[in-house]
């Protein structure tokens, strides 16, 4: 409400939505306010009303949670704050394709004279959104259908289905998500889903049947999750000339397994990051619920990055994990630990160390693996500020073993027998960061320490994947 | 497997002599084996100790899922796995151990009707009344077959194997014959073997051949196995002669000690 214009009774123009000055034919009165200036950052307000518009299915009451955190902003920037947040927390919820924030003064009968109104214009999503795709692969071609019914049932539940149709297999996915209302990282959710999956490494075809039901929570920094999985599991040879080896673990077992999992995660991102450290411990019993597989399993992954001086990260990565049969019945290959390829020890092929039996790799039951890596922007930096920014160069060192344990032994003995033989590979090569999901990476490798009965892949190296070592 | 490759692999079958550790691998005998996979196993075991191969007999849960045809038995010999007896005596052949050599061309053509005879009649029987007659398949089949798995993978395992076999029987024409009209095609069988072999000791006078090694699994389980009721046996018992043939192939071929891998139950001859 700054300056005012006032005019005289002079017919308007009629040339149309025209209201550019004529010269003489308008007088332009201006009146100017009191010179008050208030320094809004340190008013005094009280948020009195929030709205939310636009709902359709959803629950308000579940959104209730989401928004009180605004009702206790005490000044102006406070409320913007927190209105951002709130916003956030809303988008995240993946129930609203959008989210508008309006603050207003309030307009009511009983407005304090500092009151506020917060309007949040949402749009929620439809009902049913769907994708189709079709995927040509390995020698294979399927077509992909995808459903997603997000916030079923009005408090953000979400239902996601996928079928995947080819010409060698078929495979399916159902999975029902739930949030606690007001505390959307404590969630559960229920998965059904039938896998295949090729393995010409170890010559092995396993189909997995299965059902598991989860729960999320947090535990201060930590992140928690907590598991029941059944599965069975079948297994078959991939082709005529598989070892017997191979051949005597086909057939059907049935997995049902108890897991737990906690995550710390301070890095900036999954892929790529500058700083922070990542340190994933998971658990998995299995066998005392049911079915005939019977193991206990661990598995460690701790990772650390530091930036250095002139832009470059170094980063730091172990993994770790064993798995020790219950009972007299040895372990089932589909349970084994492998080692080595493009996104683990660079420089061996793809799960190509450790026991193998006439070219096909068994898997171990104890393995370690760890890398140092130095990653650099591209020398001379091309594509600076755009394009060039997703690659990086980076020089590498990573070294792992995998062997079978005799648990009649003590741990000495195990751990001398995973620090003789030790594999290891070190090189240089280019990154390619694919989003916030993916890298790419294309590596020139030196593998050492190779073991007889190991596939190398020494020489260019390409990899594609989420978790690298 | 394409001529060009299947002539390979018969040069290299040819080149290795048979090894000492040559091993069949069948399903668990005591509690898993059902009527049909036994026959099949006994007629292979029977047709290498004509030949007078040693094999090692093992058992394995999975045998089934193990051999590379989906059907048992099958033998490991050095680094081959061959499964079925038609695959097998062809297998043995090309190293060099042959009990047909000695017929004739009409003969050969014989024995290959009388063993097509037996493998759509008696099989086919013996699989309609382990897996399509209720009574047989819920009291012993379903049982036996899904012992080695938990709930709920037996049940699941178990209905499925039935679901094809009845699949496979709509498909030959069986589904709509009664046990009876079975029982009756299983006579009509014996009674073609039982002429065929006559006074004769085995099916080509003296010598035997794998015809009687099939002949022989067979048999032999029926009479052995124990089911729901007699009447099978009892089909098999009428004819005097096969059951003679069955004692003096099981005394002189399994006459020693190891005959224990071959009869499990009570033996109808004593």
């Amino acid at each position: 409400m700054g300056t005012v214009h006032a005019r005289s009774l002079d017919p308007l123009p009629m040339t149309g939505p025209d209201f550019g000055v004529h010269g003489d034919d308008v007088e332009f009165v201006e009146v100017q306010p009191e010179s008050k200036q208030e320094v809004l950052e340190n008013k005094d307000v009280i948020v009195q009303r929030v709205h939310i518009d636009g709902l359709g299915r959803t629950k308000e009451d579940f959104l209730g949670y989401e928004i009180a955190e605004l009702f206790t902003a005490k000044n102006l920037i406070d409320v913007m704050k927190k209105a951002h947040e709130a916003r956030e927390k809303l988008l995240r919820l993946g129930i609203f394709r959008q989210v508008e924030v309006v603050i207003d003064t309030c307009q009511e009968e009983d407005a304090l004279p500092n009151g506020l109104d917060v309007t949040f214009e949402v749009k929620e999503m439809r009902r049913l959104t769907g994708s189709y795709n079709t995927m040509v692969g390995n020698n294979e071609g399927s077509m992909v259908l995808g459903l997603k019914l997000p916030n079923l049932f009005g408090r953000a539940e979400k239902l996601t289905f996928q079928f995947s149709y080819g010409t060698k297999e078929t495979s399916y996915g159902l999975s029902f998500f739930k949030p606690q209302p007001g505390y959307f990282e404590r969630n559960f959710a229920i998965n059904l889903y039938k896998v295949t999956g090729q393995f010409p490494w170890s010559s092995l075809r396993e189909t997995d049947r299965g059902i598991s039901t989860e729960i999320n929570f947090p535990i201060w920094k930590t992140n928690h999750t907590l598991k029941w999985e059944g599965v069975w599991r079948e297994l078959g040879c991939l082709a005529r000339t598989a070892s017997f080896a191979i051949r005597e673990e086909s057939g059907h077992s049935l997995k049902s397994s108890i897991s737990h999992a906690m995550v710390i995660d301070t890095r900036n991102s999954t892929i790529l990051p500058r700083r922070g450290f990542l340190f994933k411990v998971n658990q998995e019993l299995a066998g005392y619920t049911g079915g005939d597989a019977s193991f206990l399993k661990e598995d460690i992954e701790i990772q650390l990055n530091r930036r250095l001086f002139w832009d470059s990260v170094f980063s730091a990565s172990l993994w770790g994990g064993l798995l020790i049969p219950i009972g007299e019945k040895p372990s089932c290959i589909a349970d084994r630990f492998y080692l080595g390829g493009p996104t683990s020890v660079r420089g061996f092929s793809m799960y190509s160390i450790g026991p193998q039996s006439e070219g096909d790799y068994l898997g171990g039951e104890a393995y370690w693996a760890g890398g140092v890596h130095l990653y650099t922007p591209l020398p001379f930096r091309p594509g600076r500020g755009g394009f060039g920014d997703l690659f990086r160069t980076h020089f590498f060192l990573n070294a792992g073993n995998l062997c079978n344990l005799n648990y009649g032994e003590g741990p000495h003995a195990h751990l001398q027998k995973l620090a003789e033989c030790i594999r290891w590979s070190y090189g240089a090569g280019i990154v390619l960061r694919l989003g916030n999901i993916a890298r790419l990476e294309l590596n020139y490798c030196i593998p050492m320490g190779v073991q007889s009965g190991d596939r190398i892949c020494d020489g260019v190296q390409f990899g594609a994947g989420i978790r690298f070592l | 497997m394409s001529l060009a490759a299947e002539a390979f692999v018969s040069q290299i079958a040819a080149v290795e002599p048979w090894p000492e550790n040559a091993t069949l691998y069948q399903p668990l005998k005591d509690d898993q084996i059902l009527l049909s996979d036994h026959a099949s196993s006994l007629a292979v075991q029977a047709y290498l100790r004509m030949c007078t191969l040693p094999v090692q007999v093992a058992c394995r849960a999975n045998a089934e899922y193990m051999s590379p045809s989906g059907k048992v038995p099958f033998i490991h010999v050095g680094n081959q796995v061959v499964s079925e007896l038609g695959p097998i005596v062809q297998f043995t052949k090309a190293k060099g151990h042959s009990l047909s050599d000695g017929l004739n061309e009409v003969q050969k053509a014989e024995m290959k009707a009388y063993m097509e005879l037996v493998n759509s009649m008696l099989l086919t029987a013996e699989l309609y009344i382990l897996w399509c007659d209720e009574n047989t398949a819920k009291q012993i089949t379903v049982p036996r077959y899904s012992i080695p798995y938990p709930w709920p993978l037996n049940h699941i395992l178990a209905y499925q194997k039935q679901w094809e076999v009845k699949r496979k029987m709509k498909a030959i024409g069986w589904a709509g014959k009664t046990i009876d009209q079975v029982y009756e095609d299983v006579s009509q069988c014996c009674q073609a073997l039982s002429q065929r072999l006559g006074t004769q000791p085995y099916f080509f006078n003296k010598q035997p051949t794998e015809l009687d090694a099939l002949v022989f699994g067979h048999l032999f389980t029926i009479l052995t196995t124990e089911l729901t009721s007699d009447a099978l046996a009892d089909r098999v018992k009428n004819y005097s002669n096969l059951l003679s043939f069955c004692q003096r192939i099981e005394k002189n071929y399994f006459g020693d000690n190891d005959s224990s891998s071959i009869v499990g139950r009570t033996s109808p001859f004593s």
